[in-house]
């Protein structure tokens, strides 16, 4: 292509106002669309880790009645190339009675309470680290937290070590675990810590009546069973959902309240000793409502789905044909397999289709973009009508006219998804400190500051009148009105916080930048912005050059 | 007629560079054609200087304008060296008023973003490729600079088209048409937009181009300013008088 398209191309670009509007449109469509979904992508993604967090890659569950010898079949699912560890659990719903100080104000809680084995546990989850109250890892952790936060002020080793083994270590009493929100004793800071209500009363080291209703095979509720268990610390997954009901038992104690421990069994038909007992003729193994399997570095979640799946099938075969054992565990179809994926479908499916639909709906953005170049590009080609018809006299070609205004299109394009990308970035990079920043009041410098130029503004305004001047009077009164309500605005500003936890799931925004779909935007928009340019360029390729001479 | 768009027309003259020949323009302005054209021609010898006289609407300019390629006759012939011009195809058309014509108009019609020095490169970026224009930058921008120097614009090469004067704007004008050493300089009233005494410096600058031996076909309304050619065609209603 020739040197005067470029020439032309850089000389409008950079000596008039209207190139300048359509570059701050693109970026700002281009930003816009890049922050939404970049925090959607953040949200499903911190869905998705969570979900491996919380239940590992496969979870194996048959509820209520729960699956018997699994000790034996967590050693089987051992033996598979793609599992790395796996764990039992109880998973039901119980109540809680609070130690609340005070008075009976949400005495009872219910919650769902997870009877674990804690070291297992662990490595299939990620349990250490989502436990609260723990010292900090290094010492510039600890500078980094508020004065006043107690896991800067104590020693809190000894909560931490009790948690991970769930027992209170000094008494050997079952411990248990709450997650964060479930009393109303922690409250959220800023800062994403917590701090008790009361300074002098938190939940560890208080002891919680947790109640649990065992349900026969035949689906009936037996008497409920409680016992104490001794708060040995607080979890944050940061998952609110989960924050706000689990709370995690030690499961030999889970299985004695829901009556799923080893029991013998006993024969009603036969006549019972002196002591009035029936004469036992076997054991009614232990259950687990739930497995949970952790694969391997570099296997897929589904890969290692259907190796437990198989593994499965084999143990229920080799169980049944097994004469001695009384207490089959149920048939494969009975048994959910499930990747923590599928598990967490109804969660993540409404949240991807969400992300889907905001694309969609914010591709609008780009016909926005392209409708905007189109108006801006169709004054340029008015305004240049006579250049065009130089240009033509001189030897330019049709195709080099066209090329000079698609070109100019397609910096514009570039130059303003460049910008958009670069304030996306900047606005994600800091989304949380801007989010906390919106949850103060405004300071003082900043509204004194956007009065300081309101003042100077108004004076301006003055000026202009005095000099006749109607549209320096205008857009001079309108920066000040501008000005004066973005100032007022700061004075009456009290701080509100968007990202409410309690609907977001999460206690931070997500802060990664979502590069695929910025590149794919930032397409789209040079794309949409040529697009925009193509119509004005063809008209400008078909003025007539001597009717383009005599244009005025 | 039909003809080959190279191929000698019957009624090219031996020596003849420039020639149009019964050419007919109508324009149509809305529901109405304006035959502005009727049958004029015209032949302009190697060198030769012809002033095309006529008053407003007499459509000495677009004849002017079909000489220069800038146009298409609906009927009758535009020839350039023998060569039927009518016949080339657009990309033809575009090289040959690149190459071969330079226009002056009567309001200089400059590029108002492009400084003195740019407007006078223009036919040169025009006319060659980037590989060509990173080979001989240095000789082109030279030949410019040249041009200026000579027309007394050397002190204005950065300066845009809005900081000079009428005759300044007529001077950096005729530099840009003679960048690329044109057979025909194609002017239309040069002079009409400057005062008498530019007009006449202006008119002396053209004078010099066509001793040096350039052709040069200029219109005009003033019958003193044809003077100054070789020959003077009239043109009354759209024909030759």
């Amino acid at each position: 292509m020739a040197v005067y398209t470029q020439l032309l191309v850089r000389r409008y670009l950079s000596t008039r106002i209207i190139p300048l509007i359509a570059v701050a449109a693109v970026g700002l469509c281009v930003a816009l669309v890049v922050i939404v979904v970049s925090v959607m992508s953040g949200f499903l993604d911190n869905l998705r880790a969570s979900g491996r967090t919380l239940m590992g890659d496969v979870v194996i569950s048959y509820p209520v009645q729960g699956i018997p010898y699994y000790k034996e079949f967590i050693a089987d699912v051992l033996k598979l190339p793609g599992a790395a560890a796996a764990t039992p659990l109880v998973d039901t719903y119980g109540l809680l009675r609070m130690p609340y100080p005070g008075g009976p104000n949400k005495d009872v809680v219910t919650a769902q309470v997870w009877a674990i084995e804690p070291e297992t546990f662990a490595q299939v989850t990620e349990l250490d680290r989502t436990i609260w109250w723990k010292p900090a890892a290094s010492p510039q952790e600890a500078l980094a937290m508020a004065e006043d936060d107690p896991r800067r002020q104590q020693d809190l080793s000894g909560l931490y070590e009790d948690a991970k083994v769930l027992r209170d270590r000094a008494t050997g009493r079952p411990g248990a675990l709450l997650g964060m929100h479930v009393s109303i004793v922690n409250q959220r800071q800023r800062d994403g810590s917590y701090r008790p209500r009361n300074s002098m009363w938190w939940m560890p080291n208080h002891e919680i009546t947790v109640t649990l209703v065992p349900i026969s095979e035949k689906g009936t509720v037996s008497q409920s069973n409680s016992r104490v268990f001794k708060v040995v610390n607080e979890v944050m997954s940061g998952v609110f959902q989960v924050d706000k009901n689990r709370v995690f038992i030690p499961l030999k104690e889970g299985q004695e309240l829901l009556r799923l421990d080893e029991a013998p069994i006993v024969d009603t038909t036969a006549v019972p000793d002196a002591s009035g007992n029936y004469p036992v003729i076997g054991t009614s193994p232990a259950r687990a409502t739930q497995i949970l399997v952790r694969a391997k570095e570099g296997v897929t979640p589904d890969e290692l789905r259907v190796q437990v799946a198989e593994a499965y099938e084999q143990f229920y075969l080799q169980k049944s044909a097994d004469p001695s054992v009384r207490t089959r565990p149920p048939a494969t179809e009975y048994v959910s397999i499930m990747t923590w994926e599928q598990r967490l479908r109804d969660l993540i499916a409404p949240v991807e289709k969400e992300r889907q639909m905001m694309r969609i709906l914010f591709s609008i953005t780009y016909l926005v973009c392209a409708g905007l170049i189109l108006a801006i590009f169709w004054s340029i080609v008015s305004e240049k009508t006579r250049d065009i018809g130089i240009l033509r006299a001189i030897g330019a070609s049709r195709m080099g006219v066209l090329w000079i205004f698609l070109r100019y299109g397609l910096t514009i394009g570039m130059v303003g998804s460049g910008v958009g990308i670069a304030l996306a970035w900047l606005v994600i990079r800091n989304i949380n400190a801007i989010h906390m920043a919106l949850g103060n009041d405004a300071p003082r410098w900043l509204y004194v500051t956007f009065f300081l130029l309101a003042a100077g503004s108004a004076a301006l305004t003055v000026r202009a009148l005095t000099r006749s001047r109607i549209l320096s009077v205008l857009l001079w009164t309108v920066a000040t009105l501008a000005l004066v309500g973005i100032g007022t605005g700061l004075v009456l500003h009290r701080g509100f916080l968007i990202w409410d936890p309690a609907v977001y799931y999460f206690a931070t925004i997500p802060s990664e930048m979502d590069w695929n779909n910025a590149w794919i935007t930032a397409v789209g928009a040079i794309v949409f912005s040529v697009l925009g340019a193509a119509v004005p360029a063809a008209r400008a390729a078909d003025i007539d050059p001597v009717r383009a001479l005599r244009y005025e | 007629m039909t003809m080959h768009p190279h191929s000698t027309p019957p009624h090219a003259a031996e020596g003849v560079l420039l020639s149009a020949c019964d050419v007919v323009r109508t324009y149509r302005m809305g529901r109405v054609e304006v035959p502005v054209l009727k049958s004029a021609s015209i032949d302009v010898k190697p060198g030769e200087w012809v002033a095309i006289l006529g008053s407003s609407g007499s459509g000495k300019s677009t004849l002017l304008h079909l000489l220069g390629g800038l146009d298409r006759a609906d009927s009758g012939t535009v020839t350039f060296r023998g060569e039927h011009v009518g016949g080339y195809s657009q990309s033809r058309l575009d090289r040959y008023r690149n190459e071969h014509i330079g226009f002056v108009f009567q309001f200089y019609h400059l590029l108002p973003e492009l400084n003195v020095l740019e407007n006078t490169l223009l036919p040169a970026t025009i006319g060659i490729g980037r590989f060509e224009w990173m080979r001989r930058q240095g000789e082109i921008r030279d030949r410019a600079r040249m041009l200026l120097e000579r027309f007394g614009l050397s002190h204005r090469f950065r300066h845009r088209p809005a900081e000079l004067s009428g005759g300044e704007r007529q001077r950096v004008a005729i530099a840009r048409a003679l960048m690329h050493n044109p057979d025909v300089l194609l002017a239309d009233e040069p002079t009409g937009n400057l005062d008498a005494k530019t007009g006449d410096t202006i008119l002396d600058m053209i004078a010099e181009q066509h001793r040096a031996g350039l052709t040069v076909v200029m219109v005009t309304h003033d019958q003193w300013i044809a003077a100054r050619a070789d020959r003077t065609v009239h043109l009354v209603d759209g024909r030759v008088a």
